[in-house]
């Protein structure tokens, strides 16, 4: 079996699922989200679904977006101002690598159930994004620092993006223009928020953020 | 057309960023009576929208938007009063996203295509974030820092969904523009298996939003740290934007013949948030957080009558009206206590009925009114569910429903006893002269939720049939 080009670069976007889970420090994670968001917003690019002008645009938009402007000004952030370079694991980083082995296995066993003719050839897109977009959800519970959720986020809406690119054109169109205005918005107030967080409690440990039960 | 109704508080929130405190104040109220008379133009004339592909006029959408519109005029003349009272740090940002926030949810309740519908449901979010963090203490972050993070994840999954609907439009061969109208018409020929991962996506992502359990966990922080009218907005109006984009998924699955799938879905989802609003609100001494777990169970009320559908969706659009009228005005009453006491937590209140007595009768009536007596209208919604939880065969459900029903009026009548009744340290005084406009909003909210029972008008009561007649529900 020939593996194609996208099934390739998509296996490194798998194996830096893993690396997320295990890494503890947040220049780390951070490179690692750019990789995905680069990777994932080329690989409509192969995918042979037509592309008009305005598709090519919302493409290199989403591009500089995910994979340069928000991994810029996170990494820009932490530089700034003495925010703690550690993820603060609420589940520790070998127990995190195991579960994400099995994220990964169950990912493949679920997208081989799921037929979808236009998306067949590619063995490695739907396992890929089902495990973006779980990962993403994991780092969200299991980490403590909230850039490192606000990142967690970014990985799963990457996982959605790459289902909604690939599947269809229609798709395509909703995933463009509603994932633009998403990250937009929810980064920037993610982003203010996080700063005010900052000032209140003097870092970005979400334990600090513990006085209302329940 | 149409797009006036949203458009305009669109325009006059951005201009109140930029006014003095007294001109924003003013345009509140106006925006507020403009907004209220245009809705009910639109309701009278139910015109066609210019871009027919994204906007429509539909019942359920219609019943919203009268409803967001009477409570943002009354709360709007509360406002003005409360922010005389209470101290707000840079009030324009207040009243701005208060207004910005009326005109996203115009726009959820107008919006036909389901990616404006998220697109506006997405706006909700980003307008109340301001209004969660008006007080600016580390508290407000907190619960502001939760709100958004938990609804974007919530919108995530809301955004998949849509894009598992589209898929069932290609595996189905279906043309037809992405609108919830067109697609209902179509449902039929749509891929079942990826229109039941749309609907539960979309439900879970939307649900969020709404407050269903266990989703609901940012729901009791928002709006114990809002300001009241906020709060009041939160949980009369927003709320109900998010039930009705799962409404309208609901459509296109009992067109596609699949009610059986979303049914039990909505019903599991319902009776959880009864249950966990049934555990919480045992044990709550905060009484703006016991009135946010009230809604979480209203919300799942609602939801477990759209499951059941028949007799059963015709009360949840029932219980759904009323809860909008009764919990906004205890909210408003929730901040007259608040201004009164200087104390969220109930242990320091107390004795209400001789120190507040205006606002006791408010908050007297509307606990009455919300736990389900006669002759308010969440009784007789309620008595509709479970007659129609009966009649279909659903007994486990009737009984959840109505035991969690008891233990939520327990927990929720003890603790308005202590609020009422209990002494009270009498070195403490009331900071609070009632004025007519701190009181009437709520006078008026109850009368409206009273007079409802006695008297529907016929427009009003073929509104709501329609509506529901989509989700198969009726009288019959």
């Amino acid at each position: 079996m020939i593996l194609h080009p996208v099934d390739t670069i998509l296996s490194l976007v798998l194996l830096s699922v893993l690396f997320s889970f295990g890494t503890s420090r947040l220049p780390g994670l951070i490179k690692v989200i750019a990789f995905q968001g680069i990777v994932v917003s080329m690989v409509p690019f192969f995918i042979g679904h037509d592309m008009n002008a305005g598709g090519i645009v919302f493409t290199f938009a989403t591009l500089i977006i995910r994979g340069i402007i928000i991994p810029m000004s996170i990494y820009v952030a932490i530089k700034k101002v003495a925010i703690k370079r550690e993820v603060e694991p609420i589940i520790g980083f070998h127990a995190s690598m195991l579960c994400g082995l099995g994220l990964i296995v169950a990912a493949t066993y679920t997208s081989r159930q799921l037929n979808i003719p236009s998306i067949s050839d590619y063995t490695l897109l739907f396992p890929t994004a089902i495990a973006l977009l779980v990962a993403g959800m994991f780092l969200l519970m299991a980490r403590r620092n909230a850039i490192a959720m606000v990142l967690g986020y970014i990985m799963m809406e990457n996982g959605i993006y790459l289902v909604g690119t690939t599947i269809s054109v229609r798709a395509r169109h909703i995933v463009e223009f509603g994932i633009l205005l998403d990250v937009l918005a929810g980064v920037m107030i993610m982003a203010i928020i996080l700063q005010n967080i900052k000032r209140t409690f003097d870092d970005v440990d979400t334990a600090n953020l513990r006085t209302l039960k329940e | 057309m149409v797009e006036i109704v949203f458009l305009t508080p669109f325009i006059t929130g951005i201009i109140a960023f930029f006014l003095p405190k007294a001109i924003s104040r003013k345009l509140l109220v106006a925006t507020g009576a403009i907004h209220l008379f245009l809705s009910l133009f639109l309701w009278k004339n139910r015109p066609e929208a210019i871009f027919n592909n994204y906007f429509a006029v539909t019942p359920e959408g219609l019943l919203s938007l009268l409803v967001i519109s009477l409570l943002f005029f009354l709360i709007s003349i509360y406002t003005v009063a409360y922010l005389k009272e209470s101290e707000i740090q840079k009030e324009n940002i207040f009243t701005g996203s208060m207004i910005l926030f009326l005109s996203t949810m115009t726009m959820v309740t107008l919006s036909d295509h389901i990616m404006v519908m998220w697109i506006a449901i997405e706006a909700t979010t980003l307008a109340s974030a301001p209004l969660i963090y008006t007080h600016r203490s580390s508290a407000s972050l907190e619960a502001t820092w939760k709100y958004v993070l938990i609804c974007s994840v919530g919108i995530a999954m809301a955004l998949l969904g849509s894009v598992f609907i589209t898929l069932a439009m290609d595996i189905g061969n279906v043309d037809a523009p992405l609108s919830f109208s067109a697609l209902t018409q179509v449902a039929k020929t749509l891929d079942p298996m990826w229109l039941k991962a749309g609907f539960v996506f979309i439900l879970v992502g939307y649900g969020t939003k709404m407050g269903l359990a266990p989703m609901h966990t940012w729901l009791p922080d928002a709006h114990s740290e809002a300001p009241s009218p906020a709060s009041a907005l939160l949980s009369g109006v927003l709320l109900n934007c998010a039930y009705l984009g799962i409404f309208k998924t609901n459509k296109i699955m009992h067109a596609a013949g699949l009610n059986d799938f979303s049914g039990t879905i909505l019903i599991v989802f319902g009776l959880m948030s009864i249950l966990a609003a049934a555990t919480f609100i045992l044990k709550q001494n905060e009484y703006k957080r016991m009135l946010a777990y009230s809604s979480i169970e209203n919300m799942g009320i609602i939801a477990v009558g759209t499951g059941i559908g028949g007799i059963a969706a015709y009360g949840a659009m029932i219980c759904m009206i009323h809860h909008s009228l009764i919990k906004s005005s205890l909210f408003l009453s929730s901040g007259n206590i608040l201004l009164g006491y200087g104390d969220r937590f109930i242990k320091n209140t107390g004795d209400m009925v001789r120190r507040m007595p205006k606002t006791f009768v408010a908050f007297f009536g509307g606990f009455v009114g919300i736990s389900g007596f006669p002759p308010f209208g969440i009784f007789i919604g309620e008595m509709f569910i479970i007659v129609g939880a009966f009649r279909t065969g659903h007994y486990i459900t009737a009984g959840i429903f109505i035991l969690s029903l008891c233990v939520i009026f327990a927990g929720f009548a003890n603790q308005v006893m202590k609020i009422s009744f209990d002494d009270s340290d009498s070195n403490k005084t009331i900071g609070l002269k009632e004025k007519a406009s701190l009181v009437w909003p709520q006078y008026i909210l109850l009368l409206t939720s009273l007079i409802l029972c006695f008297y529907m008008p016929d427009t009003l009561y073929q509104t709501i049939i329609d509506a529901v007649t989509a989700i198969g529900g009726g009288l019959k």
